[in-house]
């Protein structure tokens, strides 16, 4: 990506448990850092006004709003995007559930919504179909209509719980 | 239909893309870069109606980054008008503008900021026009005329007979007539006039449009969202006077489509600053943009039925229209397909229609998930509700005596191919229709039929690989509807092989063969009819290969479970890879399918529909009188789908196929004040969210294995969406007898209505 000589503040943070050393523009967002500077495309840009979700990452576990949050912001902390979830093609059990139950249609919306489970599901193993739905407000689907996404975290939820099942069959 | 086990078709497979999508690497357009490649901004029409006089690019190109400016004066050589009906949408503003966000010149610049910096220093000089904001407005004997002349595009065979308007903001007239209207509404019992609106309202699909194009030499290649790149491959050489072969479209995964991606969008100037800029060049559109790009058709409907004491209808008149935008899109077939199917699914002998598209200086107004079903729904089953109670006769009394039957023509020689009264009986018995409602609340149904495209076209090609591994190459694109699962599903039931073994090629016209579009639910019927019939021609070869090695001739011989064997014997046979080893050595066998509809100039669209989309829905409300809100206690969605190909897949497209059309009818609907859209975002627009679901939804998929397509299937997708807002409207007035007959119903529009009563 060419740069035009703006003035640029250098940052450490930790993406994907892997410690990084960034030049950033001071009102470069968190969201422009993920997918141009370090090519992680799977965080999408969406509503660019934190109504839709679709550019949730995780900072210091919690889900935000990447497009509505500062590079700067993020030093010298840890982000997750959905490519830190993972390990090469192995799949989360979050993941696992979304495709074996239909939690994901376009897709476009899945990155943030499968990052927003796995801090609901970090704070709360064992969440009620309402806490769910509240939880996850903040993440808009125009596919799926919501039902298989819930059904997906709840099967999620169950797996997690589920230690030896996970550990063992995955 | 012959009793079959099926292995693959029908089953709950995951999605063959899955594993991308959840792991965050499936790529889209706009996660997409290309060596040198530059960032495209369009600088937008602030005017609904202007002359532009001047533009003045000269410090933008100078501004430090910026590539190329393109503007109307880098048309010289080409022929700057698309559209699929009329050529009449500039790819930037010739000598008008006509609606807010028309674009009117754009920048190619290093990266995103710079280049949306340099619009800033573009001058344009506007001379503002007089425009007009609504249809009443547009119909005015002295109104502005948005196009003086409209040159008709050429591209499809249906819409080569397209009449031209003149002088007129009418841009296009569909009129069908049968039997004698005047003289039966003379002798009806009884006649009823009514009339609903709905507003324009907006895709919202999460990912708006974005392009790519690069040029190599005389060769373009465009990476594009779009539903159906043979139409923009058209376009874009009807635009740079190109041969077809030298232009490559693209279609990677699109982060939804629902009709806002079907044809050339941002293609056109995306390709021609790439021209300019000498370098590939990427335009993502924001949110806004994608609001200001298309949005689906507010309505005006007028309808006229005449029935006897009975119920039964004699006579009907329906006079739609439709508020095109400011350019026609593929709108101007809608207003003749959905003008067609406009008086619902009912035996009428007497009957008129008007359909009329009318150009505004508003977003244009294209193809939406539904297709104009949804808004002429909205209005026929209200309609019939209206009349069932000034009748003293149940709603659904009342469809069961008019419903057609099956095979009974719905207009000469296009018959239906379902069974309406079985469906709604079907639907009435799992709503529980005749149990007593409770204060507040209501019951309401809704049924309607929807043609899919014809003429139509559809080709696939199955390459079956010495490993005996296959590869299907079909142009269907994925926008989440599941398509290269389902039809890599078709091809492994086909071809006998484990779905594990298949790979489906991305939309590509260099590689993929034609399709006419992934649009109109029809690409599990008629794309999976051209897969399987490129699978038949694979197993033809097969066969006809495997009989010089076995030396019996081919037709004593079988497919059994992907080996090629003896008919009626127990051996073992021949497996596909070692007759292809043997025949081909390191070659493949190539099977190739083409499915075409049949023409019939008797129907008035020029073809039958190969299989009509149907779907039943009843909806359950509580409306709370303090507040005017209409609760969705429980909805029922009984879509007709011949034979469900992937269970999985079907109920999400089903369910958020509902969720779709509960949004335009509870919220939805785009805010103009003198041309401005004041809502073209996802905070003062509202989309459904985790909470805005009914209480309880259910599914009853209705296969009776009566579709066109492959194992019986027909389309589905559109159904589910369709029948929402009747249904509700319906149950609404069942509730507390108020009649909404404008979109969307806000508690506003009830809690004025309750107060209108006097409750």
């Amino acid at each position: 990506m060419e740069e035009t000589g703006k003035d640029h503040l250098q940052i450490k943070l930790k993406v994907n448990g892997k410690e990084q050393e960034l030049m950033v523009r001071p009102n470069e967002t968190l969201l422009e850092l993920v997918r141009n500077r370090l090519g992680l495309t799977g965080t999408k840009q969406s509503c660019d006004m934190e109504v839709c979700g679709a550019c949730t990452v995780l900072l210091d576990g919690k889900p935000v709003s990447s497009c509505t949050t500062l590079a700067f912001e993020a030093r010298d902390r840890e982000i997750t995007t959905i490519e830190g979830l993972a390990s090469s093609v192995r799949l989360h059990p979050i993941q696992k559930a979304f495709l074996e139950k239909g939690g994901f249609q376009c897709g476009f919306c899945t990155p943030g919504m499968i990052l927003t489970a796995k801090a609901l599901l970090e704070e709360n193993p064992n969440p009620t179909e309402e806490e769910i739905r509240e939880y996850m407000h903040g993440n808009l689907c125009r596919c799926t209509g919501y039902e298989m996404i819930v059904e997906s975290v709840l099967a999620a939820a169950a797996k997690m719980r589920g230690d030896e099942e996970c550990r063992k069959g995955n | 239909m012959p009793e079959r086990k099926l292995k693959t078709v029908n089953q709950s497979i995951g999605r063959i893309e899955g594993l991308e999508k959840l792991l965050g690497k499936a790529r889209y357009a706009g996660d997409l870069t290309l060596p040198d490649m530059v960032y495209g901004k369009i600088l937008r029409s602030p005017f609904p109606s202007a002359r532009v006089l001047q533009i003045d690019t000269k410090k933008a190109e100078e501004y430090p980054g910026v590539i190329a400016v393109l503007t109307r004066s880098d048309f010289g050589d080409i022929d700057p008008y698309f559209g699929p009906a009329f050529r009449d949408r500039p790819i930037l503003a010739m000598d008008r503008v006509r609606y807010v966000g028309d674009p009117v010149a754009a920048v190619g610049a290093v990266d995103e900021a710079t280049a949306e910096e340099a619009l800033e220093l573009i001058d344009v000089d506007y001379e503002e026009l007089p425009a007009v904001h609504t249809i009443e407005d547009a119909l005015k004997p002295d109104a502005f005329v948005l196009h003086e002349n409209l040159r008709p595009a050429g591209q499809f065979s249906d819409l080569a007979s397209i009449s031209l308007g003149n002088k007129t903001n009418i841009a296009h007239h569909f009129h069908y007539e049968r039997g004698e209207v005047e003289k039966a509404f003379k002798k009806a019992d009884h006649v009823f006039e009514h009339t609903f609106s709905t507003p324009p309202v907006h895709h919202c699909n999460l990912e708006p449009h974005v392009a790519i194009a690069q040029w190599q030499g005389d060769e373009l290649t465009v990476w594009s969202a779009c539903q159906n790149p043979f139409a923009v491959r058209a376009e874009l050489a009807s635009i740079f006077g190109m041969p077809l072969s030298k232009i490559r479209l693209i279609a990677p995964y699109l982060g939804g489509g629902n009709g806002a991606k079907a044809y050339a969008k941002v293609e056109p100037v995306t390709a021609a600053l790439a021209r300019k800029a000498g370098r590939p060049v990427k335009i993502a559109l924001s949110m806004e943009e994608a609001f200001k790009t298309i949005s689906r058709h507010g309505t005006k409907y007028r309808l006229k039925t005449g029935v006897k004491k009975n119920g039964e209808i004699v006579a009907r008149e329906c006079e739609i229209y439709w508020d095109k935008g400011a350019y026609g899109d593929i709108g101007i077939r809608l207003v003749r397909k959905s003008g067609y199917t406009t008086p619902g699914p009912y035996r009428v002998p007497n009957l008129r229609i008007d359909s009329y598209a009318v150009y505004t200086n508003k977003v244009p107004a294209g193809a939406l998930r539904g297709y104009g079903v949804a808004q002429t729904t909205w209005a026929v089953e209200q309609h019939m509700d209206i009349i069932a109670k000034e009748l003293g006769i149940d709603p659904i009394e009342l469809r069961l005596k008019n419903l057609l039957n099956k095979e009974e023509e719905f207009a000469p020689g296009d018959p239906v191919d379902c069974d309406f009264k079985g469906g709604l009986k079907t639907l009435r018995e799992a709503i529980d229709w005749k149990r007593e409602r409770g204060e507040n609340r209501g019951k309401g149904i809704a049924c309607f039929l929807k043609a899919t495209i014809a003429p139509s076209i559809s080709q696939a090609i199955v390459r079956v690989h010495p490993d005996g591994s296959a590869t299907l190459l079909t142009s269907t694109t994925e926008m989440g509807q599941g398509g290269k699962t389902v039809l890599s599903q078709i091809a492994a039931e086909e071809l006998g092989i484990p779905f594990d073994r298949i790979t489906v090629a991305e939309s590509d016209t260099s590689r993929t063969p034609y399709d006419l579009a992934t649009v109109s639910s029809r690409s599990t019927t008629l794309m999976g009819l051209a897969v399987q019939k490129a699978a038949q021609d694979a197993k033809k070869q097969l066969i006809e290969m495997a009989s010089e090695i076995l030396k019996m001739k081919p037709d004593h011989l079988e497919i059994r479970d992907s080996r090629i064997c003896e008919k009626g014997s127990t051996t073992e046979g021949i497996s596909y890879s070692a007759v292809i080893r043997d025949q081909l050595l390191g070659g493949e066998v190539v099977g190739v399918g083409t499915f075409k509809t049949e023409r019939d100039v008797q129907v008035p669209l020029g073809a039958p529909t190969p299989f009509w989309e149907v779907a039943f829905a009843g909806a359950e409300v509580e409306v709370d009188r303090e507040t005017g809100e209409v609760k969705l206690l429980r909805y029922i969605t009984a879509p007709d789908v011949g034979k469900v190909m992937n269970p999985l897949l079907a109920r999400g497209q089903s369910d958020g196929s509902v969720l779709f059309g509960i949004g335009q009818t509870l919220s939805e609907e785009m805010i103009y004040e003198d041309g401005q859209l004041l809502n073209p975002n996802l905070v003062d627009y509202s989309i459904p969210r985790f909470s805005d679901g009914p209480k309880k939804l259910e599914t009853i998929f209705i296969e009776n294995e009566d579709g066109a397509g492959p194992y019986g299937a027909k389309g589905m997708g559109e159904g589910d969406l369709i029948p929402v807002a009747a249904a509700i409207g319906n149950a609404l007035y069942d509730a507390v007898g108020v009649r909404i007959h404008d979109l969307p119903i806000t508690s506003e529009k009830v809690l004025k209505a309750l107060r209108g009563k006097g409750r």
